[in-house]
């Protein structure tokens, strides 16, 4: 008995329920005053017959493969099962392969033995595991039966369960904030037993690739971290600001003061489609036409260490990419400026862009920090373009022609690829997430609180 | 003596002097400050648009020619091949096996060497065998003699035949037989191979379909359900300001992040298969639940509480105000976020990685724990690869991402447009 088909028997079970339900209670509802609408009877029984039955199954099939492998492993058969746990669990993956059809034979002779007693042990559970449910969706369901009368308070029940369901949901926010948090803690806590904290934020020299023997001299790596987090902040925070804030600035000026309506209607989609073309495609841009344009231009005037992946190219794509971000929100932050103090400046005969200038711009200045905090904060957790423009060369330079690496390029690079699970090269890319992580969170808490309280200085 | 008291020395005082040349010239000057300032902004907003136009010329200029795929004729002689394919075999119940076993290669090779002479493999595809095989799986018939088949070229040879580049090798095949380039379906309908003549795009984007999938079905209940206590029901305490805080800041969260989470999370901990949909669905759903959530409460702050109240008047209970009433007019602002939230995480690479969905998968997944691999995923990879061939290929995978990109927030607008009510 599959799940899915328990699953599927269950939910087709709490519909009759549902229907018969609504029924009775039609029917009682016509002759007596009924407390709730014949509606919330169904649902009541149908909860009742759906939902401590899927509970149960899903708590069930998460269960059976530990006692499927328990039952397996007390067969006779199983004392020829190799005593080391590597190859014990690779013979277990074998049987449950043969058993589930998806091999033909095993490596290990045992695995043939011990597939029949795997499948039938499958079975039998999967039986078990469905009869209760089925005994439990129909009790649910009987018990729940029982107590229709005109007077049973149905509404109140159901709407409990819908309040429940309704918080639920929205603490799935914070496990997933609390999943992120101390996943990466936790891992970032094993790289740090083996690398000190010190090293990794202090240290200038990145090369986690050298660990390839045990053995080997220097084979923990060097970790220290400093390379990529300049080259994070020359990318995302120097290179990509210095092509995104003028942009963007002057874009969210023309369009909310100068540009006719029309020109508004049609340009303001346009140049946020900008923030709408997936970052794969900005990084594809910037590694087939800006890097080698800009490798050739740096030949012609003759800048030494030139690379064909500089942070050059990485940075000015992605400040395209911020500047719809950029001019949103200023764009925002101008327009929350009481128009009264405009009014007032251009009454005094300023000129519009000297309105602009000395008065709309300083007001609406704390607005345009927080939303250039918000861009850097999204430009340094920028993947794609970094991945496939910048390279992987940890460089402490100035150079905007030379490579430079970043957190997430590194990342990547350290995730992908084949590695075993508790090495220090997989577990540093944790904690470079870590890190990411706090000083993005960083950034956006104070950048909302600009834009907070300056909103509160105005309203 | 002279008076005690100094009069203060008052300048005495002109009215400005409009139009004397000082004045004029400062006016003059404002004047100019003006226009470049507005000339400076028309710039900065022609100068983005300028970039746009300019990525999506190129990707259109490189891409184009993606879709197309340069064919030679080959006449196959089965009748006379060393090796003999019975016709008899590729019908009934043995068909799979029998076009499985039989050596299309072998017999494709023989008839295109007897053709062309010598460099077989430099004139045609990796892959042009693959043709043979659905030809005589369509009519088995054709094994009795001899058959023209158009099969697709090498990816040298398609390459100059595309850009019309003088190639040696293709005057020599043009000299023997016919060569044309036309509207490659393969592309359209096929998945990830190592040949860029063979590849297609259809395997990744079943897999991304399969993603979004996951991805919709666990963020919009989760998002509206969310969305709708924060607003209507939430009591002002710290929970609900915890509750705030963490959706505020998971909108903000590097995406590289969460693939961090689904690797640590659901690979490790609940070990998910890797490379499939439903893991990278579940990623993308944590993604995509805060912007839902952001988007619909905005949309259900936008229904006048008179409806409300007038509901609550005659008697509903306050789930049936929301449900009956809140909800169905949020809708369409609600379906508006959802889209394009969703249109993010299609969009979205780096996640994915993490979780391993780079993987080479040769054929479309089957079902949501099949390995699989997603558009934007695909081409990174195709954007990865050393044969040249592969750069037409990647950009016009990147036209089928933004065309469907552009649907969806297209869609979206027409939704805002068409539904969206203001009070």
């Amino acid at each position: 008995m599959t799940f899915s088909v328990a699953l599927l028997l269950i939910l087709a079970l709490g519909v009759v329920a549902w229907l018969t339900a609504r029924g009775k209670a039609a029917a009682f509802a016509t002759s007596a005053r009924s407390h709730s609408r014949p509606g919330h009877h169904g649902w009541y029984v149908a909860l009742w017959a759906g939902v401590p039955a899927l509970i149960f199954l899903i708590a069930w099939s998460a269960t059976v493969p530990g006692l499927v492998a328990s039952e397996t492993l007390s067969a006779p058969a199983a004392v020829q099962l190799p005593a080391d746990p590597m190859e014990r669990s690779a013979v277990m993956a074998e049987v449950r392969g043969i058993a589930s059809g998806e091999l033909a034979g095993g490596f290990h002779p045992v695995s043939e033995q011990l597939a029949p007693i795997y499948r039938s042990a499958t079975t039998r559970f999967g039986w078990i595991g469905f009869g209760i449910a089925a005994l439990l969706a129909l009790g649910g369901g009987a018990y729940a039966w029982f107590r229709l009368t005109p007077s049973f308070r149905a509404r109140t029940a159901v709407e409990r369960v819908v309040m429940i369901a309704l918080i639920a949901a929205s603490l799935i926010a914070i496990i997933t904030t609390i999943g992120i948090v101390f996943s990466l803690l936790f891992e970032s806590l094993r790289f740090f037993a083996k690398v000190s904290p010190i090293e990794f934020l202090f240290g200038t020299t990145w090369s986690p690739q050298t660990a390839i023997r045990a053995d080997q001299v220097g084979s923990s790596g060097a970790f220290g971290a400093v390379p990529l987090f300049w080259g994070t902040i020359f990318i995302g925070a120097i290179i990509a600001m210095i092509v995104a804030i003028p942009l963007g600035l002057m874009s969210a000026i023309y369009l909310t003061q100068y540009a006719p309506p029309t020109a508004r209607k049609w340009l303001k989609p346009i140049l946020e489609m900008l923030a709408g073309v997936p970052t794969v495609v900005y990084g594809y841009f910037a590694a087939l036409t800006v890097a080698p344009a800009l490798r050739s231009f740096a030949a012609t005037v003759g800048i030494p260490g030139a690379s064909s992946e500089s942070a050059l190219a990485a940075g000015l794509v992605m400040g395209i990419m911020i500047i719809p971000f950029v001019s949103s929100m200023a764009d925002d932050s101008i327009a929350a400026v009481p128009q009264s103090m405009r009014d007032g400046s251009l009454a005094m005969g300023a000129t519009t862009s000297e309105t602009i200038r000395k008065v709309l711009v300083p007001a609406a200045l704390p607005g345009v920090v927080g939303g250039v905090l918000l861009a850097v904060s999204r430009a340094i957790g920028e993947t794609m373009i970094v991945v496939m423009a910048a390279g992987l060369a940890a460089n402490l330079t100035a150079n905007p022609f030379a490579s430079v690496t970043t957190v997430t390029t590194q990342i990547v690079q350290l995730l992908t690829g084949d590695q075993e699970f508790d090495s220090a090269k997989t577990l540093a890319a944790f904690a470079l997430g870590l890190v990411l992580f706090l000083v993005t969170l960083l950034l956006n808490i104070v950048a909302l609180g600009v834009v907070k309280k300056y909103r509160e200085a105005y309203d | 003596m002279t008076d005690p008291v100094a009069t203060p020395q008052v300048p005495e005082r002109r009215p400005t002097d409009w139009k004397g040349k000082v004045m004029q010239r400062r006016i003059a000057n404002r004047y100019a400050a003006e226009r470049r300032f507005h000339a400076m902004g028309l710039g900065a907003v022609l100068l983005s648009v300028g970039f746009l136009a300019f990525l999506l010329v190129t990707m259109i200029g490189n891409g184009a020619s993606g879709f197309r795929r340069t064919e030679i004729l080959v006449p196959v002689d089965f009748a006379h091949a060393a090796i003999r394919l019975d016709p008899a075999s590729f019908r009934g119940p043995g068909r799979e096996a029998a076009l499985a076993a039989a050596d299309f290669e072998g017999v494709l090779f023989e008839s295109a060497q007897a053709r062309f002479g010598g460099g077989v493999f430099k004139i045609l595809s990796e892959g042009a065998w693959l043709t043979v095989r659905n030809k005589v799986a369509d009519n088995p018939d054709i094994l009795k003699g001899k058959a023209d088949i158009w099969v697709p070229a090498s990816s040298a040879i398609d390459r100059a035949a595309k850009s019309g580049t003088p190639d040696p090798e293709l005057d020599r095949v043009r000299k023997i037989t016919d060569v044309r380039t036309s509207f490659d379906v393969s592309f359209l309908v096929g998945a990830d191979s190592t040949d860029p003549t063979m590849v297609g795009v259809w395997g990744a984007f079943k897999g991304s379909l399969l993603t979004m999938l996951v991805t919709l079905a666990l963020a919009f209940p989760v998002g509206v359900l969310s969305a709708l206590y924060l607003e209507e029901y939430a009591p002002r305490n710290r929970w609900t300001d915890l509750i705030e805080v963490s959706i505020n800041n998971l909108a903000a969260v590097p995406s590289i992040i969460f693939g961090l989470l689904g690797l640590a999370v659901f690979l490790n901990v609940m070990s998910l298969p890797r490379s499939a949909p439903i893991v990278g669905g579940l990623t993308l759903a944590l993604m995509t639940m805060p912007v839902i959530v952001i988007a619909g409460r905005n949309a259900i702050k936008a229904v006048p509480p008179s409806i409300r109240d007038a509901a609550l008047g005659i008697g509903a209970s306050r789930v049936q105000v929301v449900f009956h009433h809140v909800l169905p007019l949020a809708l369409p602002g609600i379906l508006t976020g959802t889209i394009i939230g969703m249109a993010r995480a299609l969009g979205e690479t780096a996640p994915l990685l993490m979780i391993g969905m780079r993987a080479f998968v040769s054929a479309p997944p089957g079902g949501l724990t099949d390995p699989a691999t997603v558009l934007p995923v695909q081409i990174f990879l195709w954007s990865d690869e050393v044969s040249k061939g592969f750069v037409e290929k990647t950009s016009a995978a990147i036209i089928v991402l933004l065309v469907f990109l552009m649907t969806m927030n297209g869609l979206a607008i027409y939704l805002r447009n068409r539904f969206e009510r203001r009070w």
